[in-house]
């Protein structure tokens, strides 16, 4: 059996690595960190667009409660300003309509708010097309 | 399958750098220890030197991307042993011309007449004839320096089986020398040695 151990060992030579392999490994795991840095890169791409995506929501949303805002101010102060002329002007309207003054002015209220509300379906429907007949 | 006896190794180094998260540096000293180990693990599994050079480096790699993964909890060199092997068994499934022989098939074929100018040769051919784990078994057991250890922790199988599977495989070797009229004559054995 000696001899059969001797001629194993001679027939059955370990194999040296083959020209390159290392290169070839080298190059594999190149690829591999290329691709890691690649999906990297793609992530980050994906968390800075949704951080721009909340950004512009959280702008448009400002922007929305800004113009609530405003339309809210305009509408008290065109009261608040509506009532102050009324005011001024009772002296001289009270001298022209005469006791027909309450009425007066209730149908001139009532023909500038249709205006207002038929104004507003206007830029409702007509959009900024609709606007630009208001300039 | 009992646990395999794990042969002393010196790793500590290698640990000792994965603690410390340098998995470049310890893929560095992994590869100069077991390179040549695992190509070897890999022609001996896979019979084909082109097949074996490629799963062999499908397993470093392999290997380099689970290393920050790897816990400690098996040795280092059965833990790279045990990717290697499901590496060649993954390959081995996807070879569509591997049908898998019998070993009744084997014996068979060791019975076919052979007649290799080269003794060296004519031995590698019947070590090729063998059933697959004896043939595995005796492979390792000459690539790696005659180390039991070393295979039963390569093919992760206890000690003794191995010594088994090494004792019927020359058995069996010893055989078919014996049937060509070669076995006696040693002074041929010793001669091609």
């Amino acid at each position: 059996m000696r001899a059969l151990d001797a001629a194993l060992a001679a027939a059955l030579e370990p194999p040296a690595l083959p020209v390159g392999f290392r290169a070839r490994l080298d190059a594999a795991l190149d690829a591999l960190e290329e691709s890691r840095l690649g999906t990297g890169r793609r992530a980050a791409r994906a968390v800075a667009l949704e951080r721009e995506h909340r950004e512009r929501l959280a702008e448009l949303e400002a922007g929305y409660l800004r113009l609530r805002r405003r339309t809210l101010g305009t509408l008290i102060g065109g009261a608040f300003a509506a009532g102050a002329a009324v005011a001024l002007a009772m002296p001289w309207l009270q001298a022209v309509f005469g006791p027909n003054t309450p009425l007066a002015l209730a149908g001139a209220g009532a023909f500038a708010g249709l205006v207002l509300i038929g104004a507003s379906v206007g830029i409702g429907r007509g959009g900024i097309a609709a606007l630009r007949l208001f300039r | 399958m009992q646990s395999a006896a794990a042969p002393a190794t010196g790793d500590g180094d290698i640990h000792a750098l994965l603690q410390d998260g340098a998995h470049t540096q310890a893929f560095a000293r992994l590869l100069e220890r077991y390179e040549t180990k695992v190509y070897r693990l890999c022609c001996a599994l896979m019979r084909d030197r082109t097949q074996a050079q490629d799963v062999a480096q499908e397993s470093l790699v392999r290997i380099w991307k689970a290393l920050p993964g790897y816990d400690g909890r098996a040795s280092l060199s059965t833990w790279i042993y045990a990717i290697t092997r499901n590496r060649c068994l993954t390959a081995i499934g996807r070879r569509r011309d591997f049908a898998p022989i019998e070993d009744e098939h084997l014996e068979a074929e060791a019975d076919a007449p052979q007649e290799p100018d080269d003794t060296r040769a004519l031995l590698r051919g019947l070590v090729d004839t063998l059933p697959e784990r004896y043939r595995r078994v005796l492979t390792l057991f000459y690539y790696d320096d005659r180390s039991v250890s070393e295979v039963a922790d390569m093919l992760s199988m206890p000690e003794g089986t191995v010594k088994t599977l090494l004792f019927r495989a020359r058995a069996l070797l010893a055989e078919q020398l014996k049937r060509r009229g070669l076995f006696d004559a040693r002074a041929w054995l010793g001669a091609s040695s």
